[in-house]
């Protein structure tokens, strides 16, 4: 019994060092095996077989990156609410205030985005 | 739960706490609802008054019995009192420098400056009476996300942006190691609530175990010695305390050091204490991991005192003096004689008072010359007698000379160190050596200020918040200096914090 805490971190150790040395052993032993013939054709971008075009990087509006701060936050008040709404006879009055002060505190949240114009489209 | 349990639970313990958060509610939508165009600077005193408020709230709560409430989450016992009474008064202090903070290029967003100091200040509060992992961890949190968004306030500066890039960074790679060390205790016991951890500890005789735990100490140790700057953890506190707002810095320095101290000194004592150490002299695997904790402290004092020589800018050099003085702290903590917490209470108390007094006055001459060189001392003397007295008497309490709190706190840090059997003299040594190198770069600005010509001739005004954060702390530091009896008066009430584990 004594062991058994101790035991299951070695297995996480095992797991780690098969972990490193698969994708070393199998890159080494690929790259002994493979022809090496470079050429200009081979070194262009791959897009499944399209020839490339245009750059890499393409930029996004970040508009939407304080939309999703926003729906996040929403999100996970949803995944509170629900089980607590389940288990609501279990839980009784103690659940309920504990959930008004959460809830408070996010509509505290959403009028800060609001006053701070997070919500219009500028 | 039932409306009985709920309504039996005294409420009353947290007044402290529901005082700060309100406070912190009230500011945040007072701030939503002003006009744009107009000044956020009153929200500043409100909030003063809302920490002085919970001051003397915790003071009045010191007379109650040893309370925990919430399923012992949240504990009220002497080490949580005496330790919220230090980092309220170094809030309420932050804030009042806070209150004055004009940087050149103006605050834009002053409402949230304050009550986000506010937020990690409840923060704090909350790791001083958590008697529980969770607990302990969301207060650890509250104060760091805060302290990291407070360190980049002031946006359009490339070294506060800094500043907090770093924080950030090297503040969640620390917490993720506290939180590995936390996940292996709490691996080994089984539960998160502290007292019942360290009755969990006890039964962990197993060699096995041994290693498991002496593991997870380590890990809390190097994890938890960023919030309190020290060795190994210490080499973001001089980027981010240069780059950070004034204020905020001090807040850094003094409240989030102590609040690292309390869940240093909560944790350890708790836990490792309980817990058999496995060798020859099988007393508790704090006390077998003694010198681990002795070797960092020294580490931290002699890299601290020695890096702080070259430099030039006043806030790397009182960060780095900052990390000294972890290193001090940790002294105390490593010699583990019976005066322990007694001694660290005492000299954060001194640190507080000094160490905030100076970043006033650096505040106020960074300010107007938009640089924390330390030309900018030069000839204070003749610019403001008065200011260029007090600064003298900070320096003086942090180089620890008799007569300031700085030297009481450092002798009951040193007595503790040869006080207990065996002494730790070599500890004790590198202390003494380490304070003699402090006094070259403490009184190298002492020399700036009073024997150096003046680049200007115009005379520095004190605006009010600062005035009163100078009064309060030279007036502390020398009223303690001279009768540190009246400290140990208000120490004598906690009772050598004996109500500890109960």
């Amino acid at each position: 019994m004594g062991n058994v805490y101790a035991n299951s971190y070695l297995i996480v150790f095992v797991f780690l060092c098969i972990g490193v040395l698969l994708p070393v052993g199998a890159l080494t032993l690929g790259k002994l095996l493979r022809p090496h013939v470079p050429s200009e054709a081979k070194q262009t971008t791959y897009e499944s077989g399209n020839n490339p075009f245009h750059d890499s990087r393409v930029q996004f509006q970040v508009r939407y990156y304080m939309f999703a701060l926003l729906f996040v936050i929403f999100d996970v008040e949803t995944v509170f609410l629900y089980p607590w709404a389940v288990a609501y006879n279990k839980l009784g009055l103690f659940a309920l205030i504990e959930m008004l002060i959460f809830v408070l505190m996010l509509v505290l949240g959403l009028i800060y985005a609001w006053k701070k114009k997070v919500l219009q489209w500028m | 739960m039932s409306m009985h349990t709920l309504l039996q639970y005294k409420w009353s313990m947290m007044t402290p706490e529901f005082i700060v958060l309100i406070t912190a509610l009230i500011l945040s939508l007072a701030d939503l609802w002003m006009p744009n165009d107009k000044n956020r600077r009153p929200l500043a005193w409100i909030a003063v008054v809302g920490v002085v408020i919970a001051l003397i709230a915790t003071a009045g709560l010191i007379p109650a019995k040893p309370v925990s409430i919430l399923y012992d989450t949240f504990r009220i016992d002497s080490f949580s009192k005496a330790f919220k009474l230090l980092v309220l008064a170094g809030g309420a202090l932050c804030l009042l420098l806070a209150l004055d903070y004009r940087p050149k290029e103006g605050l834009s967003h002053r409402g949230e400056f304050y009550y986000l100091l506010l937020c990690a200040l409840l923060g704090a509060m909350i790791m001083a009476s958590s008697g529980d992992l969770i607990t302990l961890f969301v207060g650890l949190e509250l104060l760091s996300v805060s302290s990291y968004i407070l360190a980049g306030i002031r946006k359009t500066s490339a070294q506060s942006n800094e500043s907090a890039l770093k924080y950030v960074i090297s503040g969640g790679i620390a917490t993720a190691i506290t939180l590995f060390g936390m996940s292996y205790i709490f691996g080994l016991t089984g539960t998160t609530n502290l007292k019942e951890m360290a009755f969990e500890v006890q039964k962990l005789a197993d060699s096995n175990y041994q290693y498991l735990l002496a593991l997870a100490f380590l890990l809390l140790l190097v994890g938890l010695s960023f919030k309190i700057s020290s060795v190994p953890f210490h080499m973001w506190a001089p980027d981010v305390y240069q780059g950070a707002p004034t204020p905020v810095t001090a807040f850094l320095s003094v409240v989030s050091k102590t609040a690292g101290f309390v869940i240093l000194l909560r944790l350890f004592i708790t836990i490792f204490a309980a817990a058999p150490a496995h060798g020859k002299d099988p007393s508790s695997l704090l006390l077998s991991m003694q010198n681990y904790i002795a070797v960092l402290a020294g580490l931290t004092m002699i890299i601290g005192n020695t890096v702080a020589l070259r430099q030039r800018s006043m806030k790397r050099l009182f960060a780095y003096s900052s990390i000294a003085h972890a290193g001090y702290l940790l002294v105390g903590f490593a010699a583990m004689s019976w005066v322990m917490i007694d001694s660290i209470w005492f000299y954060l108390l001194a640190y507080v008072l000094m160490n905030v007094g100076a970043f006033a006055i650096i505040q106020r001459l960074s300010d107007e010359a938009d640089s924390d060189d330390m030309i900018h001392f030069a000839g204070l003397y003749q610019r403001n007698p008065l200011l260029a007295v007090s600064m003298g008497i900070f320096l003086l309490s942090l180089a620890g000379i008799p007569g300031t709190a700085g030297f009481i706190g450092k002798l009951n840090i040193f007595l503790g160190a040869l006080m207990t059997e065996p002494g730790h003299y070599m500890l004790a040594a590198v202390m003494i050596a380490t304070t003699v190198v402090s006094y070259v770069y403490y009184f190298g600005v002492f020399v700036q200020i009073f024997f150096r010509p003046a680049d200007e001739a115009a005379s520095v005004k004190l605006p009010v918040g600062l005035t009163v954060t100078v009064v309060l702390c030279a007036f502390g530091t020398l009223l303690f200096g001279i009768f540190p009896s009246l400290a140990y008066q208000v120490l004598a009430q906690f009772e050598h914090f004996g109500d500890f584990l109960q």
